[in-house]
C-alpha cells in the first residue's frame, strides 16, 4: 500500500503556526512573514543555535525572534488599508503632576482576581487551550472588564487569553500587568496615588462590541476620580 | 488585535478627560500611528512582555517611570517615544 502523499508547502507549513496545527503564539507571525522572510529567519536561527551550542549564550536567538517579529507584524508597503486609522486624536492636557496624581492602570492581558472568572461563553474554569481553540469567537464577542483592586496580592491574580502566550505572565504577572510595579511607585512618592481597582480585559475581542461597551467602562473609571491612566496591550 | 482594541479605548478615556499614556510593543508602533494615540512609549520587547521580561524588577520599573514622564513632557496628540534600552532576559 503506497503511502499517503504528506507533501506540504512551506506556505502551509507558515500559516500552521497561526492557530493551525503547529499554534505556537510567539510565532503566529509567521502566518504574514513572506516565505523568504520566514526562511531566512529559520535558517539565522538555526545558524545561532549553532554558536550558542559552544557559547552558551542564547541572547542572538532570542534577538532573531525579536527582529523577526517585526518584519512578520509590520505592514508591508502597499498592503491593505488598517480598517482603524484615523486623520487626528484626543488631547487632553496634564492637570495634575504625576507626582501628586491618582494613577489607573487598564491592560489587554485578561487578568481577573481567584473567584472573580469572567466565564466567556459560559464556561466555568476555562483553560487556556480552550480560550486558544475558541480564538474565533472572542474575535466576535463582548469583551468583559475585569476590576482588579489595586492592592490585590499578586497570587491572587489569574490570567486567560486566547491571543499570546501566556507563560511569562504565569511566571510574573507584572509583565503585563505592572500591579508590584504600580504599588512600588506609589510607596515611593513616584505617584500620588493609585486607584482603587485597575482593569483588564482580553483584548481579542470584536472591536465593534467593544466600543458599544465603552460608555459603561468611561463610566466606572471615571467613578474612581483617576486623573491619569495607564493603558498595557499585549 | 489587542493594540487596536486598546487604541479605542485609550482615544475614549483620552477624549472623555483622562490623560493617557500606552505603553505598545514595537512590533505595534504602526498600530498607535494610525490610530492617532495621545502619547506612547514603544518598547523593543516581545510579544506577550511590554513589561520586560518576568522578574526583571528593574526594567519593568524603567519602563513604567518612561511612561509615567510621558505626562509630564507631551504636549500634543501622536508624541510617541522609544524606550532606548533592548530587551534582555530576567534574573
Amino acid at each position: 500500500m503506497a503511502e499517503p502523499d504528506r507533501t506540504e508547502s512551506f506556505g502551509s507549513f507558515r500559516k500552521s503556526f497561526s492557530y493551525g496545527t503547529r499554534n505556537d503564539l510567539n510565532f503566529k507571525f509567521f502566518k504574514s512573514m513572506s516565505d523568504d522572510d520566514a526562511a531566512s529567519f529559520l535558517q539565522d536561527l538555526l545558524d545561532r543555535l549553532g554558536d550558542a551550542y559552544d557559547t552558551g549564550d542564547v541572547g542572538p536567538l532570542i534577538e532573531a525572534a525579536y527582529e523577526a517579529q517585526l518584519v512578520g507584524y509590520t505592514p508591508t508597503t502597499g498592503g491593505p488599508v488598517p480598517k482603524f486609522a484615523y486623520e487626528d486624536g484626543p488631547f487632553t492636557e496634564v492637570a495634575i503632576p504625576v507626582g501628586r496624581a491618582r494613577v489607573g492602570l487598564l491592560t489587554t492581558s485578561g487578568h481577573f482576581v481567584a473567584g472573580d472568572d469572567p466565564e466567556p461563553f459560559g464556561e466555568q474554569n476555562m483553560s487556556q487551550d480552550d480560550a486558544v481553540r475558541r480564538i474565533a469567537e472572542s474575535l466576535t464577542s463582548t469583551p468583559f472588564l475585569s476590576e482588579i483592586p489595586s492592592n490585590t496580592p499578586t497570587g491572587d491574580l489569574h490570567v486567560r487569553h486566547g491571543g499570546y502566550d501566556i507563560r511569562s505572565a504565569l511566571r510574573d504577572p507584572n509583565v503585563t500587568l505592572p500591579i508590584d510595579r504600580m504599588r512600588e511607585a506609589d510607596a515611593d512618592g513616584r505617584v500620588g496615588s493609585l486607584a482603587p481597582t485597575f482593569y483588564s480585559y482580553p483584548g481579542a475581542t470584536s472591536h465593534g462590541r467593544l466600543r458599544g461597551e465603552l460608555p459603561g467602562w468611561l463610566e466606572r473609571i471615571h467613578a474612581q476620580d483617576i486623573d491619569l491612566m495607564l493603558l498595557v496591550p499585549v | 488585535m489587542c493594540h487596536v482594541s486598546v487604541g479605542h479605548v485609550a482615544r475614549s478615556i483620552e477624549d472623555s478627560g483622562i490623560p493617557t499614556v500606552t505603553i505598545v510593543t514595537k512590533a505595534f508602533r504602526h498600530r498607535a500611528e494610525e490610530m492617532k494615540l495621545p502619547r506612547t512609549l514603544v518598547v523593543p520587547h516581545l510579544m506577550g512582555r511590554p513589561m520586560g521580561a518576568a522578574n526583571d524588577v528593574e526594567r519593568q520599573s524603567e519602563v513604567l517611570d518612561a511612561a509615567l514622564a510621558l505626562f509630564g513632557t507631551a504636549t500634543r496628540n501622536g508624541t510617541i517615544k522609544e524606550f532606548p534600552e533592548a530587551y534582555r532576559t530576567g534574573p
